[in-house]
């Protein structure tokens, strides 16, 4: 009954957007602060931040599109993303882009209808497909953050706030975690957990193994703030630990975490390819960067060559990947003018 | 300051001069043999490294094919008769004839071949290898009893071979270790080189047995001094990972997941190259090889590769010497026709259609809830799947689809057979309606009917194929959820009768015979005991399987066969798929010498190898253009007079 | 610098435990003992012979001395059998490490040079338009898969064009080179967009130190006072750097020994992931980290040793 209410899809949708919902309320709670208006003035002149910007609000797009769902036609449920898509023919096999022949076809059968990119091996368009993927990147990026994120952040401002004991214990785990190769600590993980593979699998292990970063620097910053005379004062008119944290640690520490998340986004990504190359991917009828270049190492090798599928998802995945480190590095400099 | 960078550099830059050479292979160990003529080196690939070397326990088709050159068998495929498959005499002087007893039992007279030495090793006295004697096969036999062993070919042979099971109760019975002084019964010793294996009930198929490496002899001082252990320091590798043989070639070199390489060995004279039995447009060629003899050449070199691409490639670099068709190259390598394409014809390179009979289904679980008691949900399953289509696109229409158990080219095989289950859509969801599935959704409470498939998924290929599938069953209207596995994991789910779809399940057969594949379908083979997955139980097909095993062939036998056919029509405990075919181009310096479906047993010592061709196609294949280099150079130089421009206005 | 060195090994035990806790608790505490057996023994293992490999393992013990078990192994090196081939797998690390080592340490010195060399060129035009454009093109090359890198140099420079050998390996005086070459473009890919970048900044940091500046009034030219003062002086900090390079360079590896075929630890763990062979992951994951400890040291030393503004005490 109540894996039924959860895979119904009106609750999923839901969910989904109160997760976009839930990351729009923090942007906005975050823009009352001075300091991220004065770092919004600055980046409105940072043209190529901008634009990197609008490149992810559209992955972003796209990929919500894929995410939700509504009820198909025939019973089931289709993407919204399919509604858009329905026109689009599947052919037999591979066809190169906008070509009118099958590829291997012998007796030069025709294809159904011309693809912008041309088809796979199962004749899905690869335009189509390179779409689609956005989803799982977009699940990926936001399941894994949704975990480190928190941990790291929360983490990092425990440790350069109350020092000693808790710093040590907090500075021995990831210290420890941060000497594991992550590649290797990422397989054992998914090899390992009793859920088997999966996107969800796969994020808690990119999440389990993303913090230690963004948690090193949260602490550095924090021990930084700690010792402002703010601080100080606010110690001294009696504030509890928490206050502090909440009202006065955080608010400051906060542009990192945004600088940190839009370049992590950027390495799951990445991680999620070699994930799906290993293996340990996306599971069978995901979409998937990553699939779709595994993919191609084989179908660059053969005769005759097929490079639509491999470059296609390579551009889709590198646009994605420079959209956020450009936007990183913008944001890093609009918060921060002095050091870059 | 700046010497250790600029030594380091130099020495990465004649790296790359010297990593301009794209041979992948290591240089042979001689240049000429003794007599001044080239030394011959095949070049083969193998997609996996070897699990073990032990004949009595390896059972998998790439260590078959890396045992064939070192051990030789009793008897043999001849090299190039292929209809019918015919047997020939190996290290026995001749093929065994059936000696029928009053009481109803079966023994085969057999004569080995005098004078076959093992090879020379340290573990015979005085390093010499000894002659091998009838006494080998009989300790091959004890072998295959002792647990110790794990000899997969017990099980199969104790039902039949006199006192092989009893020897196994007995020899264990004292101290739970085997004890080698107890004797197989059914082997009776009657001289140095002659012996006589008595059966139970007539087992024609023991001949084939014969014609495997489960019988090749081996040499007890061999399995006794090959323990693993240490020696007087030296560690010394197990009997499983080392080879000491009888047959044409000696393993040198073995390094994991990289090659196996083998010399041949002097004097080596079991067999000659056969002057019978050459097919007609080969035999002209063929005759000037007739009683030479064996092997045609020196070395041989199995790089292990497990991609399928690089096998490609490196096949078009001509540094293989055969490049086996599959999903990536099928197209650039054969036609709708089944021909070589024009491109590859104009290399010269030959085609070998020839393959190991197999067959490939999908199984369902008849002990499952749901899929097993339901006889018209099977069917409709079975309809639902569009194989040509598929073998349309994963073997470019060449493989045959599969209507029956028996695959082509083996006896048995019924070319008129239509299967009531083929693809038909109509049907199909006419079936489904029947068996209480309306448009794939439960005619009582509306829900849509979920299946789960057990895939085999370790590569992008069998991701797309278990895609494939799914897409298939859900044209019906039903939803199928893939369970990705790596091939142990679903074999393991299978036999633990743990699924209610398996695929990739299918059998490539040990031996010319239908019984070979109909066991898989017999009661008494229940996973653990046998590979009958589906675990399909019907009296009536026991009764006819028992029957038919033991006859010889003719229209009777065809009949039962055509008789278990109807029976697993109407039970559809699978889904048939398609028969592999194995298409295999070959370079024009290593025309294949023999003929035989049965390449899984590799016929090393049959084939030849034109070195001078070889070495001129290749420099042919290979050039490397030089614009690249010059282009990266023009580049580089570009951006230095760049920057000490940019530099001498802005100083 | 004695009692720095033990010192600093001394810090590096607890980590080293807590590393072994995390493998220990993957390995024996998420996967019971029965899911483990069923996969080992497969088909053949009824009830009672499962409980016997489960005894005969000791993993019917309790968990912490299940975990002083696993200790112990791992101090005696003793690392077990791999499940799908059987092998021992000492022996399967010994001989994997060579390969790996032969294509990682020569790439991971020309990918160095390659950034360092690309960086100083920077530097030397800094802020030309051509400096512009190549921190643009390293932010690129930073944003294209690792795999993608290998899966592309693989089908032009190997499959296309031939200059180097598709696939395989090969011992020192059998052809080594011609095989470690192309893994040495294919680092040089994989680290040349990052590592630019930051060394750029850090040269460039350099390059507004007051001592350049007297250098340069003294009338020093450009090419040396860069070739010379900067480069050594940001070498200090680069160092520190090259451990960050670590993780890339274990990744660029599996990738590389893979697809080319290389017989090395990186091949043996991409198949061990391929077949499920959990045993073989296990133990890189141990060794790996002893290799990042071991890693993290040297830089410390390295560093220790190269600024004495460090004091070692």
């Amino acid at each position: 009954m109540v894996s039924a209410f959860f895979n119904h899809w009106l609750t999923q949708d839901a969910l989904v957007l109160a997760c976009f919902s839930l990351v729009f309320l923090l942007l906005r709670a975050g823009a009352r602060n001075e300091r991220w208006q004065r770092a919004w003035v600055r980046m409105k002149r940072d043209r190529a931040g901008l634009i990197a910007l609008a490149f992810v609000l559209l992955y972003l797009t796209i990929g919500a599109l894929e995410i939700l769902r509504i009820p198909a036609n025939g019973g089931g449920t289709r993407s919204i993303l399919d509604v858009f898509t329905a026109g689009v023919a599947t052919e037999k096999s591979y066809s190169a882009p906008l070509g009118d022949k099958l590829l291997d076809s012998v007796r030069g059968e025709k294809v159904i209808g011309r693809h912008l990119l041309g088809t796979d091996l199962l004749g899905k368009d690869v335009f189509v497909q390179m779409l689609k993927a956005c989803r799982t990147a977009l699940i990926i990026g936001g399941m894994t953050s949704a975990i480190y994120v928190p941990l790291g952040a929360l983490l990092g401002i425990l440790a350069g706030y109350f020092r000693r004991r808790v710093d040590d214990a907090i500075q021995y785990i990831y210290t420890t975690l941060a000497s594991i190769p992550e590649i290797l600590l990422l397989v054992a993980i998914i090899m390992c957990s009793p859920w088997g593979k999966g996107l969800g699998t796969m994020s808690i292990a990119l999440g389990v193994t993303g913090w230690v970063g963004l948690c090193r620097l949260i602490r550095g910053e924090t021990m930084r703030q700690a010792e402002r005379q703010y601080v100080a004062a606010a110690h001294a008119l009696g504030q509890t630990h928490w206050k502090i944290i909440v009202r006065h640690l955080m608010p400051n520490v906060m542009h990192l975490v945004l600088i940190s998340a839009v370049l992590g986004f950027s390495n799951i990504v990445l991680a999620e390819a070699i994930l799906s190359y290993l293996g340990v991917g996306a599971p069978v009828g995901t979409a998937s960067w990553g699939v779709m270049i595994d993919a191609g190492r084989t179908e660059l090798g053969r005769d005759p060559l097929v490079w639509w599928n491999i470059t296609a998802a390579t551009t889709a995945l590198f646009g994605l990947v420079l959209s956020l480190n450009i936007l990183g590095d913008s944001l890093r400099s609009a918060f921060d003018p002095k050091r870059s | 300051m700046f010497r250790l960078p600029a030594i380091i550099l130099s020495f990465l830059v004649a790296a790359f001069i010297c990593g301009c050479d794209n041979d992948p292979n290591p240089a042979p160990y001689h240049k000429t043999r003794a007599d001044g003529s080239p030394w011959r080196v095949r070049y083969m690939r193998e997609p996996s490294d070897p699990k073990s070397f032990d004949p009595q326990f390896a059972y998998t088709v790439p260590d078959l094919q890396y045992m064939e050159p070192v051990y030789d068998r009793l008897l043999e495929y001849h090299p190039m008769k292929s209809d019918p498959i015919e047997l020939m005499a190996g290290m026995l002087e001749e093929v065994p004839k059936k000696e029928l007893q009053p009481d109803g039992k079966v023994n085969y007279l057999c004569r080995l071949k005098r004078d076959i030495h093992f090879h020379d090793d340290p573990c015979f006295p005085g390093g010499k290898g000894r002659e091998v004697i009838a006494a080998d096969v009989h300790y091959v036999l004890q072998r295959i009893a002792d647990p110790k062993v794990e000899s997969p070919y017990f099980a199969p042979l104790e039902q039949h071979v006199i006192g092989l099971h009893e020897a196994r109760e007995k020899a264990i019975a004292k101290t739970g270790k085997f004890d080698y002084a107890t004797p197989v019964s059914g082997f009776e010793l009657l001289d140095s080189h002659t012996f006589r294996i008595r059966l139970i009930d007539s087992y024609p198929q023991l001949l084939f047995w014969m014609a495997m490496n489960t019988m090749s002899p081996v040499a007890r001082e061999a399995v006794e001094y090959y323990d693993g252990e240490t020696h007087d320091g030296k560690v010394r590798p197990k009997f499983r990972f080392y080879m000491v043989g009888q047959g044409p070639f000696r393993m040198r070199d073995y390094t994991p997941r990289r090659a196996i390489r083998y010399e041949r060995v002097e004097g080596y004279h079991t067999n000659v190259f056969p002057s019978d039995g050459f097919p007609p447009e080969k035999a002209e060629w063929l005759k000037q090889f007739a009683g030479k003899p064996l092997p045609l050449f020196d070395e041989l070199h199995i790089l292990i590769v497990q991609e399928t691409i690089p096998n490609f490639v490196l096949g078009r670099q001509g540094y293989l010497d055969s490049i086996s068709a599959d999903k990536d190259n099928f197209a650039a390598i054969i036609t709708a026709d089944q021909k070589l394409t024009p491109k590859y014809k104009a290399r010269g390179m030959g085609l070998e259609k020839s393959g190991l009979p197999s067959t490939f289904f999908l199984s369902f679980n008849m002990q499952d809830p749901v899929v097993g008691k339901n006889v018209k949900l099977r069917k409709a399953l079975a309809c639902a799947c569009d194989m040509r289509a598929y073998v349309e696109i994963f073997y470019n229409g060449v493989a045959p689809v599969s209507n029956q158990l028996v695959p082509r080219g083996l006896y048995g095989y019924d070319r008129n057979y239509v299967d009531p289950n083929g693809y038909n859509m109509e049907k199909a969801k006419r079936l489904l309606a029947e068996a209480g599935y309306p448009e794939g959704r439960d005619a009582k409470t509306g829900e849509q009917l979920v299946l789960t498939v057990e895939e085999p998924v370790e590569s992008t290929e069998y991701r797309q194929r278990a895609e494939y599938q799914q897409r298939m069953f859900e044209a019906l209207g039903i939803k199928i959820k893939v369970n990705e596995n790596t091939f142990a994991r679903v074999i393991e789910r299978l036999e633990q009768g743990n699924f209610q779809l398996g695929d990739g399940t299918g059998w490539a057969l040990d031996y010319p015979d239908p019984e070979n594949f109909f066991m898989l379908f017999y009661s008494k083979n229940f996973p653990r005991e046998g590979a009958n997955y589906c675990r399909y139980s019907r009296p009536e097909f026991d009764q006819a399987y028992e029957q038919m095993a033991q006859m010889d062939n003719g229209p009777e036998r065809l009949a039962l066969i055509a008789k278990m056919n109807a029976m697993l029509a109407e039970d559809c405990p699978t889904i048939w798929q398609f028969d592999k075919a194995f298409y295999i181009a070959t370079q024009p310096w290593a025309r294949w010498t023999h003929n035989s479906p049965m390449i899984e047993y590799g016929y090393n010592k049959y084939h030849q190898v034109d070195t001078g061709q070889r070495e001129k196609l290749r420099a042919d294949w290979n050039r490397k253009p030089i614009w690249p280099p010059m282009a990266l150079g023009g580049l580089l130089l570009a951006g230095i007079i760049y920057a000490v421009r940019w530099n001498r206005r802005h100083a | 610098m004695l009692s720095y060195l033990v010192r600093r090994l001394l810090y590096a035990v607890p980590i080293l435990l807590g590393v072994i806790f995390i493998t220990f608790l993957l390995d024996n505490v998420m996967m019971s003992p029965e899911s483990k057996a069923s996969r080992v023994l497969g088909p053949k293992g009824t009830g009672a012979v499962r409980r016997e490999w489960i005894h005969n393992r000791g993993l019917d013990q309790p968990l912490p001395k299940q975990f002083v078990n696993y200790v112990g192994n791992l101090a005696k090196l003793e690392f077990g059998t791999s499940w799908v081939t059987g092998r021992e797998l000492r022996e399967v690390f010994l001989k994997g490490a060579g390969p790996s080592l032969a294509i990682t340490i020569p790439g991971f010195i020309a990918a160095f040079f390659a950034s360092v060399g690309l960086a100083l060129f920077q530097v030397f035009v800094r802020n030309s338009p051509l400096d512009r454009g190549l921190t643009l093109l390293s932010v690129a090359l930073m944003s294209v898969p690792t795999m993608v890198y290998v899966i592309f140099t693989q089908a032009f420079l190997a499959l296309g064009l031939s200059y180097f050998p598709a696939y395989g390996f090969g011992d020192v005086g059998s052809g080594m080179l011609r095989f470690i070459a192309l893994p040495i473009v294919i680092f040089m890919l994989i680290n040349l967009g990052h590592d630019a970048r930051l060394f750029r900044a850090i040269f460039l940091e350099e390059m507004g130190q007051d001592y350049i500046r007297t250098a340069q009034a003294k009338g020093l030219s450009n090419a040396r006072v860069l070739g010379v003062h900067v480069f050594k002086n940001g070498l200090i900090a680069i160092i520190t750097l090259v451990v960050a390079e670590l993780p890339r360079l274990v990744l660029g590896s599996l990738l590389i020994e893979s697809l080319f075929g290389i017989p090395g630890l990186g091949n043996v763990l991409v198949q061990a992931i391929q077949t499920g062979d959990q045993p073989v992951i296990m133990v890189s994951v141990f060794l790996g980290s002893v290799l990042y400890l071991g890693a993290f040291i040297l830089t410390d030393i390295l560093y220790a040793l190269a600024d004495p503004r460090i004091r070692l005490s």
